[in-house]
Parts: structure tokens; C-alpha cells; sequence
């Protein structure tokens, strides 16, 4: 397999399929989301049509959608910047200090992930609703990073125990704190993780029904709940569905982009010893 | 140092989210005549917010909307006030009013300032639980009987009145070959499913509870069950996946010729961006055998017990009920949105004849409409009938098995 | 390194935000599943101490969920593994018609799921869907893709992979990212072959993030309830129907203590199996620490 220009064609050739399989329910949505419902359901299957904005002009209209967008950016952008911080910290803690209970104690950070959400909204709706947190962003924020939490600091355990010792150790002798050591030269090696796990962590917020559903109501509703509302008793509103979850998407995609320069190898050791 | 300085960045960004987040935090109903309403999300919410601002400008009651999707409401608004929630005003399917009666503020002194005369009787009936008011009716919902006038003349067919000539109507109408078939229900798990068995089993004169207890394994339970199978083999092949959408798809699409189908669900099926045979359809009552009964399910309005603005909450709810809103709401230029009327006046009017061409099927059938058990436990038990009815119709259980669980779960949650 | 002081830092605030978050919770919600408390009656609430967990033993929908909650879970697990490890090791090829592709991948994250769960309902439909369709077409189809017991579990199965594959793929894409380039090039000195610098040195390395990819999908997917809910809703009959379903419908009828007991049942198989799987992996090899 040495000629690279034969593996590179079976690799696109491999791709096809994936992407097949990836991008078919995306287009799928999308067209639906500029199509009415009858030709949704058309057969043979509509691929080309002329588009229409009827839905969009009707979830822009029916619901404050802007509102909704601005509840589910402000919760996940928190949500992400809160998860990183703790996670970054704790996982550095857990890669490099040990202490009796260590074993334990980061299984059980991974136990409070285990519970069903269904059995934590009930009691941590009392709790909210004791502190007075209830249909605010700080509530939901708060659970949305305990939810994200676990997987970041598991995730940046890995990232971070990659990171060679002498490394951080010639830092160290060089003057510089361990919070030093870790902003300067462990977050650097460890990149990829970190842009996994704030995509992750945006992820959790933007896409998290239940809690939104039982905690929100009308200041901090996020968008998840207003698109199931569109899931009707009397079915779907397809269309309108569709057109709400393309706008909902496009977020997602900037920040990916935004952040992917930062997914690469690149900032390996040599970059960071040079 | 450029890192540094990307998290000095980062901890501005962190105190810049929390002074957002904490800014709202404020309660927005420090005004005295602000009310909170617990809606249903969707398809109604949209009629409603469209003439919200004409009932804040007529009172200067600011209505703030909670809405959720239909699956939740219940389980947010139980969780709401039995827990000291924040609603004022609540939308309520009507099954929920006997197990949420004990959080609601009884009705029945401000009913007498109401004209009662005008509502559909049975509707009244939908908000009340053991003599006492507790809901206003919003929004009537009915099963009706759908059905392509089209076919039906081709092949000089009259709609179907009883079981019987359903079952024969459906037979001449199925051609699996062209894809053309009989009727459209449900036979899957969903609780549409369960709601068309009962239908059957009620026309031949079962009741699901009798005397407080499970009363369905009867001969007439039976013999609504077998005519309730014996339509599955005039529906479309896969209807044990359909829910009630599918229903609706299959006649929007042609596919089917007849279809039993809330109410709501009728007016996509006049739409021409969603319907092909937007105009072919025809509208009636569900079929008899010893009776007929189209079954009820309500969309009612109540007040929270605990509700520091009764007042103003039941100036809302009479405004919701009320004519000016339900006229305005049945001829709602949406074709996804639907809010009936619970009024004979707004039911007879010309222009919602005009907008709704089954608006008389609605009123005659509202008129001789029956009502599931009006019991706290009803929720239960409807969720076990759910569930039989999955398993009868995916060949888990045979009808007599299937009849006995039902019975067994009614008496089981109802402790006898 | 040895524990120093300093590291308490390090841990306590994301720790003790963790726990006071979480832990209060399930211990209310562990304290609740002893009693018998429905929503509806506020004013009957007794203790009942085990009657909610042994009720369980002799019921066979919870059996029969929680063998469906297995199958699927593994199922869909495994499918999600194998598939994102393929992907993640195309894509850490160095070419550069890669990237961009890298971002469509992702795309299925980005869908809110109950959006995603009933468009493929759309692509499923039986008399109306693309899917069948297109395999009536060619003469293979169409399937009863929901409507049949076993092909249903497969179905939501599929739709779960669609979803999920591209976590798995970036997860372990990005720890491909971090591996020393250097132990690569010296073993392509060596003359070592792609499958065995893949088996000695990839696999090695990569342990601890697969194994991290598979218990953060396994947990998840055991839980698993939008998908399912929106797609079959359980059915056809009780073909579908898992552990979660169950748990919505004791939720949403108010019943608090069942649902409650159900979720610490639900949490208890999670944690044991995710132990097991732990151990399993980690035994050979010391754990990264």
C-alpha cells in the first residue's frame, strides 16, 4: 500500500457510502424543511423541487424563535465554558496527583452520569425550586455542566497523562507554577481533547430535552422543547419541524469550524519544545 | 504570552455569561395583573398567541405562555401543582381534570355568570368531576368517521352507519394491488390503537369499568374486539407501526378510503399543500351497533387553586371560551392549527361552515358523544389498555387473553 | 508523580460542584423509591421499604425490558465502536481532501434528536418512506422496517448508529491526533506493517479512550429513550419496549417511588457493567495514571 495515490482513491471510494448513510437524513431534513408535506411524501421521492419558505416564515412568525435562540446559545456557551474550566482542572488533578481513593473517586464521577435523567429531574426540580432557580439560566446551566462534566474530566485524564513528564517537569524547573504548567503547556498538547470535549459539552445543552422541558418555562425555555412542541398530538408538523432543526443546526456547524484548526496534529511535542 | 492572554479571554467570557444568566433571573410577574397559562406547545399555541394581544389589550391582564408538547403537559402540570407550582390558568385534556382536581379552584359559583345555554352540553360535562365544576370547555375533540365521497360514488356506495356495513364498505374498497385500501387505523402500540378498540367494544354495548370495576371481558367486549381485528384486514399492510399521523397521511395521500379520526386531524386533510384529496372527503358519525359512541376528548381551561389571581385567571378562561376567540380560532387562516369551538353559535355560524367542512359532523356528534371513565385512576388505566392493545395486535395475546389483562390491570390500579 | 498538596486544588472545585449537583439528587431519588407516593395523592404517602424493587422480580414486562435494553444496547454499541474506529483511522490518513469531509461527518450530532427520530420515521415509513421505496424498486424490499418485532429492534439500532457513530469517531479521532508521530515513522523504519504498528502501538495507546468511548455510549444508549419513543414508542407489542419506556410511563402517571426504584435499578445494572468492562480492559495494562 505505499502509492499514496491508490490508497487515497480507496479511501474516497470507502467514503462514499459513509457519506451516503451520514447525509441522507440531513438532506432529507433539509428538504423537507423548504418543501410542503405532500411532497415530502411524494413518490417517486422528490429530489429536486422548487423550494418554498412557508415553514420558515411560519415557525419565525407562530413562536418567539429568536427568544428561544438566544436561551439556548447563552445556557450552552455557559454550559461549554463551565464543563472546560472544572474538567480541565480535575483531569489534570486526576493524570498527575494520587491519592488513596483515587481509583474510586473517578468512578464515581463517572457513576453520577449513570443515573437515568428521568430520576434526577424530580429532586433537582425541588432543589431549584427551594433556591428559587427555577426558569432561570443559572438552573439549567448548573445541570447541564454536572451533565457534562464527567465525560470531560474522563476525556482530558487521557489527553492529559499523554503528555510526556519531563516536559512538564523542565517547566517547572524554569520558574514556572503548575497552573502554569498546565495553561502553557499541557492544554497546548492536549488540544483535540479539549475541542472534543467542548463540543461535547455544547452538545449536552443545546440537544437536552428533559431538564429544559421540567425546569424551564418561559424566560430560559430552550429550543429543544419548542421543537418538540411541534411533534403534535395530532403528528408533526413536518415542515415547520424540519425548518426549526436546520436553523438549530447551523450553530453547531460554525462552532465545529470554528473550532477544528485546533483538531490536528500540529501542536505536537516538537512544536511546543521548538 | 498569547495562551495567557486566550484565558483572560476565556474568563471574561465565563463573567460575561453568568451576569447574562444571573440578569434573568429577575421574576418577570412582579406586576400584579400579569397571569402564567400552562398550554399545549404547537398546533394550538400558534391560534392562541395570534389573539392573545386582543384579550391584553381589552383587560390589561398580561397572559405569559408556558407551552409544552402534548406528551408532557400532564406530567408538568401534575409536577407543577402538586409541588406549590407557578400556574394560574391551566389547558387540560379532560381526562386530566379528576386526577388534577384536587389542585384546581371549584368553578361552579362563577358557571352562573356564564351563558350556558350556547355550550355544547356534553362539553360542559368534560370540565366537571363529581358534581363539581372545575374546567371550562376550550377546544371539543371528537372521533369521527372519514371517507372519500369520490370512491364511494364510483362505486355507489353509501357511508357506512353501522360496524357491519363499515366492514362490508371497507371490503369493496380495499385493492391492496393499487395501493388503494379499505380503511386507515392503527393496530400498533400507540394509544390510538387502544382508543379505536374501545370504540368498537363501546358501540356493542362494553364498558371498560362498570360498577368500579373491569368490565370489558364481556360478549359484547368480545364482539367489538373481533369486528376491531376483522378491520385490520382492510387496512394499509403496515399499520402496526402507524399512530395517529399515519392515519392522517394515509388519507391525505389517497391511500385509504375511509378513515375513523379525531377531529383534529381534519383540517391538514383540507389542505392542499398536504392533502391530495383536499375537497373529495366527506364527514360523519363513527358507526353504531347497539349504540353509537363517538368517543370525547375535550381541551378544557382551569384555574390553580393556589393561584394568587383568580380573578383575572377566570376573566381569561371565559375570554378563551368565549365566542369572539372561538370564532376566531375555527376560521384561523392555518391549516395545521386547530381550535374548535365548544359553541353552538360559533358551530352554526356560516363563516365556520365555510372554513370547516366537517363542522357538522363535529356538532352532531359532540351532541352524542360518550365519555371515557371520569375517575382519578383513569390515566392508569388507559396506559394498561395502551398496552394490552399493543400486545393483542402484534400477536402477543389472543382477544381473550387480551380482555382479561385489560380487567386484571382496571381492577389491580383500581385496588379491587 | 507524587500527590502533593497542590493537586486538591486541582480537583475540589469541579469535584465538589459534581457531587453537590448529583449526588443529592439520587440520594433523594434512592430515599424516595422506598416510599409509595403517587403525584395524585399528596396526602397518601407511606413507606413501603423493598415493595417497589421486589415487584420487579416477578413482573415479566421488566424482564422481558430488561433483556430488550441489552440487546439494543449492545447492539447498538458495538455497530457504533467498530464503525467509528474504521472512520477515525481512515480519517487520520494525511490527506488533505479530508478536512472538509470531517465536518459533514459530524452533521447527525447537530440534529436535535427528536427531529432526527421522526424524519427517519419519514424514511421508514412503510407504504409512504424513501427507504422502501427505492427497495420496492429494486426488488428487495419493502420492509416492514417498524412494524415487525425484530426488524423494529434493528431499526432503532440503525438510527441510534446514524446518530451516534461520528461521537465514537471524533472521540477516537482526536486521541489518534495526540499519538506521538515519532513511535510511527521509527516502526515504519522498522519495517512493521500498518496492522501490526496498528495492533502494538495504536490499540496500546488508544485503550483508554476506546474503552471511554464504549462506557460513555454504552451508559448512554442504555438509556436510551427519544429515539425509541419517537420511532415504535415501544411497540410492536412490547418488542421495543425498555427499561426507560417503562420509567417515562411510571413518571409521567406521577407514580413516583416506581419510577424512582426503577432509575436506581437502571443506575445499578449501569455502574456494574461499566465496572466489569473496566476491569476487563484495564486488568492487562496498568490503568493511564
Amino acid at each position: 500500500m505505499k502509492p499514496t495515490r491508490l490508497r487515497a482513491t480507496l479511501t474516497g471510494v470507502a467514503l462514499v457510502p459513509v457519506l451516503v448513510w451520514t447525509l441522507f437524513p440531513i438532506y432529507w431534513i433539509t428538504a423537507a424543511s423548504f418543501k410542503t408535506e405532500l411532497a415530502l411524501y411524494a413518490r417517486p421521492p422528490q429530489w429536486l423541487f422548487t423550494p418554498i419558505l412557508d415553514n420558515y416564515a411560519r415557525v419565525l412568525t407562530n413562536i418567539p424563535f429568536f427568544q428561544y435562540l438566544k436561551n439556548s446559545l447563552v445556557i450552552a456557551i455557559g454550559t461549554t465554558l463551565g464543563s472546560l474550566v472544572l474538567g480541565t482542572l480535575a483531569g489534570y488533578g486526576f493524570a498527575r496527583f494520587h491519592f488513596r481513593a483515587s481509583e474510586a473517586v473517578r468512578f464515581l464521577v463517572l457513576v453520577t452520569r449513570m443515573a437515568p435523567r428521568m430520576v434526577l429531574v424530580v429532586p433537582y426540580y425541588l432543589m431549584m425550586q427551594r433556591l428559587g432557580l427555577l426558569d432561570t439560566y443559572t438552573g439549567l446551566l448548573v445541570a447541564y455542566v454536572s451533565f457534562a462534566l464527567p465525560f470531560s474530566i474522563w476525556l482530558l485524564i487521557g489527553f492529559f497523562v499523554e503528555v510526556p513528564l519531563d516536559v512538564e517537569e523542565a517547566a517547572m524547573i524554569d520558574g514556572c507554577s503548575r497552573l502554569g504548567v498546565l495553561i502553557r503547556i499541557v492544554i497546548p498538547i492536549a488540544a483535540p481533547g479539549l475541542v472534543v470535549a467542548a463540543i461535547f459539552a455544547f452538545l449536552v445543552s443545546w440537544n437536552e430535552f428533559l431538564f429544559a422541558l421540567i425546569l424551564s418555562g418561559v424566560e430560559a425555555k430552550t429550543l429543544p422543547v419548542v421543537i418538540a412542541g411541534l411533534n403534535t398530538d395530532a403528528g408533526p408538523l413536518y415542515g415547520e419541524m424540519s425548518a426549526a432543526a436546520v436553523m438549530v443546526m447551523l450553530p453547531n456547524i460554525v462552532m465545529t469550524l470554528a473550532l477544528q484548526r485546533y483538531l490536528v496534529k500540529g501542536l505536537t511535542l516538537g512544536a511546543v519544545k521548538g | 504570552m498569547r495562551i495567557s492572554r486566550n484565558v483572560r479571554y476565556l474568563a471574561v467570557a465565563v463573567l460575561v455569561v453568568l451576569a447574562i444568566a444571573s440578569g434573568s433571573d429577575a421574576p418577570a410577574s412582579a406586576q400584579a395583573k400579569t397571569i402564567t397559562l400552562s398550554m399545549l406547545a404547537g398546533y394550538k399555541e400558534d391560534v392562541l398567541r395570534a389573539n392573545l394581544p386582543e384579550f391584553e389589550k381589552k383587560t390589561g391582564i398580561k397572559v405569559v405562555v408556558d407551552a409544552a408538547p402534548f406528551g408532557d403537559l400532564y406530567k408538568k402540570q401534575l409536577l407543577s401543582l402538586s409541588t406549590g407550582g407557578r400556574y394560574d390558568v391551566l389547558f387540560m385534556d379532560e381526562p386530566w381534570i379528576p386526577p388534577l382536581s384536587e389542585f384546581l379552584l371549584p368553578l361552579n359559583e362563577r358557571m352562573k355568570t356564564l351563558d350556558t345555554a350556547d355550550f355544547i352540553p356534553t362539553t360542559v360535562a368534560s370540565g366537571a368531576f363529581q358534581g363539581t365544576q372545575y374546567a371550562v370547555p376550550v377546544d371539543p375533540n371528537v372521533q369521527l368517521l372519514v371517507y372519500r365521497k369520490d370512491l364511494f360514488e364510483q362505486k355507489g356506495l353509501k357511508p357506512p352507519t353501522t360496524w357491519d356495513e363499515l366492514l362490508a364498505d371497507a371490503k369493496a374498497l380495499h385493492d391492496p394491488a393499487k395501493q388503494q385500501y379499505g380503511i386507515a387505523i392503527t393496530a400498533s402500540s400507540d394509544i390510538q390503537t387502544a382508543l379505536y378498540m374501545l370504540l368498537a367494544m363501546w358501540s356493542y354495548g362494553a364498558e371498560l369499568v362498570d360498577g368500579g370495576k373491569g368490565s370489558l371481558n364481556s360478549a359484547a367486549g368480545k364482539k367489538g374486539g373481533e369486528v376491531f381485528l376483522e378491520l385490520l384486514k382492510y387496512t394499509p399492510p403496515n399499520v402496526k407501526s402507524y399512530n395517529f399521523a399515519d392515519v392522517n397521511k394515509a388519507i391525505q395521500l389517497g391511500q385509504a378510503a375511509m378513515a375513523i379520526q379525531w377531529a383534529s386531524g381534519a383540517k391538514p386533510m383540507e389542505d392542499k399543500q398536504r392533502s391530495s384529496v383536499a375537497g373529495k372527503l366527506g364527514y360523519a358519525q363513527v358507526p353504531k351497533a347497539v349504540r353509537q359512541t363517538p368517543m370525547r376528548g375535550v381541551w378544557t381551561v382551569g384555574i390553580a387553586k393556589n393561584s394568587a389571581n383568580q380573578d383575572a385567571a377566570w376573566q381569561f378562561a371565559t375570554w378563551l371560551s368565549g365566542r369572539e376567540f372561538g370564532q376566531a380560532a375555527v376560521t384561523f387562516p392555518s391549516a395545521t392549527s386547530a381550535i374548535h369551538s365548544p359553541r353552538f353559535s360559533v358551530l352554526k355560524d356560516p363563516a365556520t361552515k365555510a372554513a370547516l367542512p366537517y363542522a357538522d359532523a363535529l356538532l352532531v356528534s359532540l351532541q352524542i358523544t360518550k365519555e371515557r371513565p371520569r375517575l382519578r385512576e383513569y390515566a392508569d388505566i388507559q396506559e394498561n389498555l395502551r398496552v394490552t392493545a399493543g400486545k393483542l395486535t402484534a400477536g402477543e395475546l389472543t382477544l381473550e387473553a387480551a380482555l382479561k389483562e385489560i380487567d386484571a390491570g382496571t381492577n389491580r390500579i383500581l385496588g379491587k | 508523580m507524587a500527590a502533593g498538596r497542590a493537586g486538591r486544588w486541582f480537583l475540589l472545585p469541579g469535584l465538589v460542584f459534581l457531587f453537590a449537583i448529583d449526588l443529592v439528587p439520587l440520594a433523594y431519588s434512592c430515599w424516595v423509591s422506598f416510599y409509595n407516593w403517587w403525584l395524585i395523592r399528596p396526602r397518601d404517602i407511606r413507606f413501603v421499604g423493598l415493595a417497589n424493587y421486589t415487584r420487579f422480580a416477578d413482573d415479566p414486562e421488566f424482564t422481558r425490558a430488561v433483556v430488550v435494553t441489552t440487546l439494543f444496547t449492545v447492539g447498538a454499541v458495538l455497530v457504533e465502536f467498530l464503525a467509528g474506529l474504521a472512520l477515525a483511522l481512515l480519517f487520520a490518513q494525511p490527506f488533505k481532501f479530508l478536512r472538509p469531509i470531517r465536518v459533514l461527518l459530524l452533521l447527525p450530532l447537530f440534529v436535535v434528536p427528536v427531529v432526527g427520530a421522526t424524519m427517519w420515521r419519514v424514511i421508514f415509513h412503510p407504504e409512504l418512506g424513501v427507504l422502501n421505496y427505492y427497495l420496492a424498486a429494486t426488488g428487495l424490499g419493502p420492509l416492514p422496517w417498524l412494524s415487525d418485532p425484530r426488524l423494529a429492534l434493528v431499526s432503532i439500532t440503525l438510527v441510534d448508529a446514524w446518530r451516534t457513530i461520528p461521537f465514537m469517531f471524533l472521540v477516537m479521532y482526536a486521541g489518534l491526533e495526540v499519538l506521538p508521530a515519532e513511535l510511527f515513522e521509527a516502526a515504519a523504519v522498522d519495517g512493521a506493517s500498518a496492522w501490526q504498528s496498528f495492533r502494538h502501538i495504536t490499540v496500546p495507546l488508544l485503550t483508554y479512550i476506546m474503552l471511554l468511548a464504549v462506557l460513555i455510549r454504552g451508559m448512554d444508549a442504555f438509556r436510551e429513550f427519544d429515539i425509541i419513543f419517537v420511532l415504535t414508542g415501544g411497540g410492536p407489542g412490547t418488542a421495543t419496549q425498555t427499561i426507560q419506556i417503562l420509567n417515562y410511563r411510571a413518571f409521567g402517571l406521577g407514580h413516583m417511588g416506581e419510577a424512582n426504584a426503577i432509575g436506581i435499578v437502571t443506575l445499578i445494572i449501569v455502574a456494574v457493567m461499566c465496572y466489569v468492562l473496566m476491569r476487563a480492559v484495564l486488568r492487562p495494562q496498568a490503568a493511564p495514571s
